[in-house]
């Protein structure tokens, strides 16, 4: 069922996107359309796109896509509550922000996603997340699966296996949800444990959930297998071909305009800096030689930049100076482990070569960077 | 006096500042309100740009300036308590002020025959 076609249709495919009116009979009404692509930028670029740029007046899409490994936090939240990042950047796996609201999710290609477009009128989350299910049970008609009122589709009544964000925009809509098939478990629920503590925000909170795979309920529930059965459905429902046309995310003559909204999601601007305003307010231990020190650190983040800071550590340990350009220094910048790294390591080279003060910074600095 | 936009935003102008929020009938069909994200103090706006957006338990929504200027102050309320657009959307849960340059924008009457007309 999938159509490897259309790519050498680049004008039509435009058309189609662009001015529905222009021909293409069997798609009216609709179009089911899959990404190429693994990655989540430009995926998410995709979904922007077509948000802004197709009049969906007398038609809907399904758009299907896969990740390769990476968070996706809501509009509205604040990664360091959400997600461990030093876990992330071990395991090599991005960070992005959507555009609409809700909590966050783990992504992998062990993951689908499903987005719903139509315009602001013909918004209704709950008839999509009931033409999945119908779907499932259509595949496997002894699925225990349904829907919850917070819109999270659940297996066994127990496990969450999908949930749900979506955006309002002038005139159209998009409804998204995950499906979890066949995703790493294990990865998800170390990823999405927030280690950082002391942080107070009142950025939108995630609402954590036990999370199963289908796969893991009946092995022979694969990825295409579960796309192929919801774009079936989808058809069906809408009275359209029942054809899945590729789209490639990285194509500007389909996409115009797509490279910059791939481009502007991966800014730490949008990633970080649109983070609401937050404050860090903890405590932690150093052992130093033979004692353990206790550090105080208090600071307020506005748009991913440390508007204000407050060090305290035990008298005379580091020279008062010293540290009142630390936060001196620490007051404007990004909340971000890099760029506490260069400045540290910048205020150390206007230190005299002492050993001993060296090595206090550098835990002190280590630890800093450790609530970011 | 306060007028509407077909975007279901009012505006109320006092001594060349405009008061900007959103109509009862936006945050009805919006529902609980969790996050409002609103401008800095000092940006520019020109017509239709988009200011900021509501997040309720339905969807992140975006929010459209009604008309061109320059934001002056922003509801800080809201930060702790976004549920105030909900209970009080003409009073206490304004979102911005900004300077005004208003042009034909609706009346509450004509506002109101506009929504009986999308109820549709």
């Amino acid at each position: 069922m999938v159509l490897q076609s259309s790519l050498k249709n680049c004008r039509q495919l435009s058309c189609i996107l662009r001015t529905p009116k222009a021909g293409f009979r069997s798609t009216s009404g609709g179009l089911i359309i899959q990404s190429v692509s693994n990655d989540v930028y430009q995926n998410l670029a995709v979904e922007d796109w077509i948000h802004d740029h197709m009049n969906l007046e007398n038609r809907q899409v399904l758009f299907l896509w896969r990740n390769s490994p990476a968070v996706v936090i809501g509009r509205h939240q604040n990664p360091w509550q959400e997600c461990n990042f030093g876990l992330l950047r071990q395991k090599n796996i991005k960070l992005a922000r959507r555009r609409s609201g809700g909590g966050t999710v783990y992504h992998d290609l062990g993951n689908i996603n499903l987005t719903f477009f139509t315009t602001r009128k013909k918004y209704e989350r709950m008839e999509n997340l009931k033409l999945v299910v119908k779907a499932l049970k259509a595949l496997r008609p002894e699925l225990d699966v349904c829907v919850t009122d917070r819109y999270d589709i659940l297996l066994d009544r127990q496990y969450k296996i999908s949930g749900t964000a979506a955006k309002l925009g002038r005139t159209t809509a998009y409804h998204h949800c995950t499906l979890l098939c066949n995703a790493d478990k294990l990865v998800l629920s170390s990823v999405l444990k927030s280690p950082y503590k002391g942080l107070k925000s009142n950025a939108t909170p995630s609402v954590p959930a036990s999370v199963k795979n289908l796969f893991e309920e009946d092995p022979s529930l694969t990825c295409e297998v579960l796309l192929d059965a919801i774009a079936e459905e989808y058809a069906t429902q809408h009275h359209i071909d029942h054809r899945i046309t590729l789209i490639n995310p990285a194509d500007e003559t389909v996409l115009p305009g797509i490279g910059n909204k791939t481009k502007e999601l991966q800014t730490w601007e949008w990633v970080y800096g649109k983070t609401p305003k937050f404050s860090v307010s903890t405590c932690f231990n150093m052992a130093y030689k033979d004692s353990v020190l206790d550090v105080k650190v208090d600071m307020d983040v506005k748009h991913g930049r440390i508007e204000a800071c407050n060090v305290h550590l035990p008298e005379h340990w580091l020279p008062p100076a010293l540290c009142s350009e630390l936060v001196k220094s620490l007051t404007g910048s990004k909340f971000c482990p890099k760029e506490t790294t260069t400045l540290a390591t910048a205020l150390l080279r206007v230190c005299p070569q002492d050993d001993e003060l060296h090595s206090r910074w550098n835990l002190l600095c280590e630890n800093m960077i450790m609530l970011m | 006096a306060r007028k509407f936009t077909d975007k279901h935003e009012w505006i109320s102008v006092e001594n060349g500042i405009g008061t900007v929020g959103i109509s009862n009938f936006a945050q009805e069909a919006l529902g609980d309100i969790v996050y409002c994200s609103l401008p800095e103090v000092g940006t520019k706006l020109n017509k239709h740009d988009e200011f900021g957006a509501l997040e309720s338990v339905k969807a992140a929504s975006e929010l459209y300036c009604p008309f061109s200027g320059e934001v002056t102050e922003i509801n800080a309320a809201l930060a702790d308590n976004p549920g105030l657009v909900n209970k009080s959307c003409y009073q206490d849960g304004w979102l911005i002020k900004m300077t005004a340059e208003l042009d034909d924008l609706m009346n509450e009457d004509a506002y109101e025959k506009y929504i009986k007309s999308i109820e549709d």
